[in-house]
């Protein structure tokens, strides 16, 4: 045997020999699973343009005209008023009628 | 874009790109296996790694440039993926958290061929077979086992230098040792 003959029997040793069966169950694994694995790239794809979607949504979205506070004093202030005039009186009494 | 411009730019998947990987699967997905098996000698490692493959050549499709074929770009990407492997099991080694030190064999009917006639004893001769054929690519050094290992599945020397990222010089050297070290190992069988 010469060295060629002898160096492709060599790789012919090396070589991994497997049934069908084997390589069809792999082939389908790998199929069924490549494209699942990427769908979290596509999703990721996608994000920028939904950033934008939204941006633009929102500013084409109608404003609202901002609520003003009502200017009428509530009926806490009112009370706190005459909290405030009840204690007028109590600085304006002498001690010893307290 | 010119012409010449169209011309140069890599063949894509096109409008079926699910279908176009079906095929690269088909063609290349031997080659991807035996030599990750050949690279880590466990069975299972190489299924993994053969998926791990295709999965990120289907993710990067794209990004290819036809700079090199595509079988030597998926068998960069499995080399690339059999050295993490080492550097793993090197870690867990040392971790003392793999206990096996040598590769988990193929299963005994991944083995048996698909003629029925004779089952039993063909599946003992290659179980045999592929026992002293790894013993005898684990026993070689990280380089000689990956330059042998694509030796072994018909890539020549250019071929095997550009997957591993080697000088063609220095895939002929690693070769020459591999070879001789095998023929040695192996020699009942030549």
């Amino acid at each position: 045997m010469n060295e060629e003959e002898k160096e492709e029997k060599l790789l012919s040793l090396l070589s991994a020999r497997r049934s069908g069966a084997f390589w069809s169950a792999q082939r389908a694994r790998i199929l069924s699973a490549a494209p699942r694995r990427r769908a979290p790239a596509r999703a990721w794809l996608l994000l920028p343009a939904a950033a934008a979607l939204l941006v633009a949504v929102l500013a084409r979205a109608p404003r609202t005209p901002e609520v003003q506070e009502p200017p009428a004093a509530t009926a806490a202030f009112i009370e706190h008023l005459d909290l405030l005039d009840d204690l007028d009186v109590l600085e304006a009494l002498p001690e010893g009628e307290l | 874009m010119t012409d010449r411009e169209k011309q140069s730019r890599p063949v894509k998947a096109g409008e079926d790109p699910e279908g176009a990987f079906a095929l690269l699967v088909g063609e290349h997905q031997r080659l991807v296996y035996a030599v990750a098996l050949r690279l880590t000698g466990d069975a299972t490692a190489a299924e993994d790694i053969t998926q791990e493959t295709f999965i990120a050549a289907w993710r990067h499709l794209g990004d290819f440039r036809g700079e090199s074929s595509l079988k030597t770009w998926l068998l960069r990407i499995a080399a690339n993926k059999a050295r993490s492997w080492w550097r793993w099991k090197k870690v867990r080694s040392w971790l003392s958290l793999d206990a096996r030190q040598d590769g988990e064999g193929p299963a005994l009917q991944d083995l048996l061929p698909d003629d029925p006639k004779g089952r039993p004893e063909e599946a003992a001769r290659a179980a045999e077979l592929e026992r002293r054929v790894q013993g005898a690519i684990n026993a070689l050094p990280p380089r000689q086992r990956e330059v042998a290992a694509l030796r072994a599945q018909g890539l020549g020397i250019a071929e095997t230098a550009a997957a591993l990222g080697m000088a063609e010089g220095t895939v002929k050297a690693h070769w020459f040792e591999a070879r001789r070290k095998l023929e040695a190992a192996l020699g009942d069988y030549l």
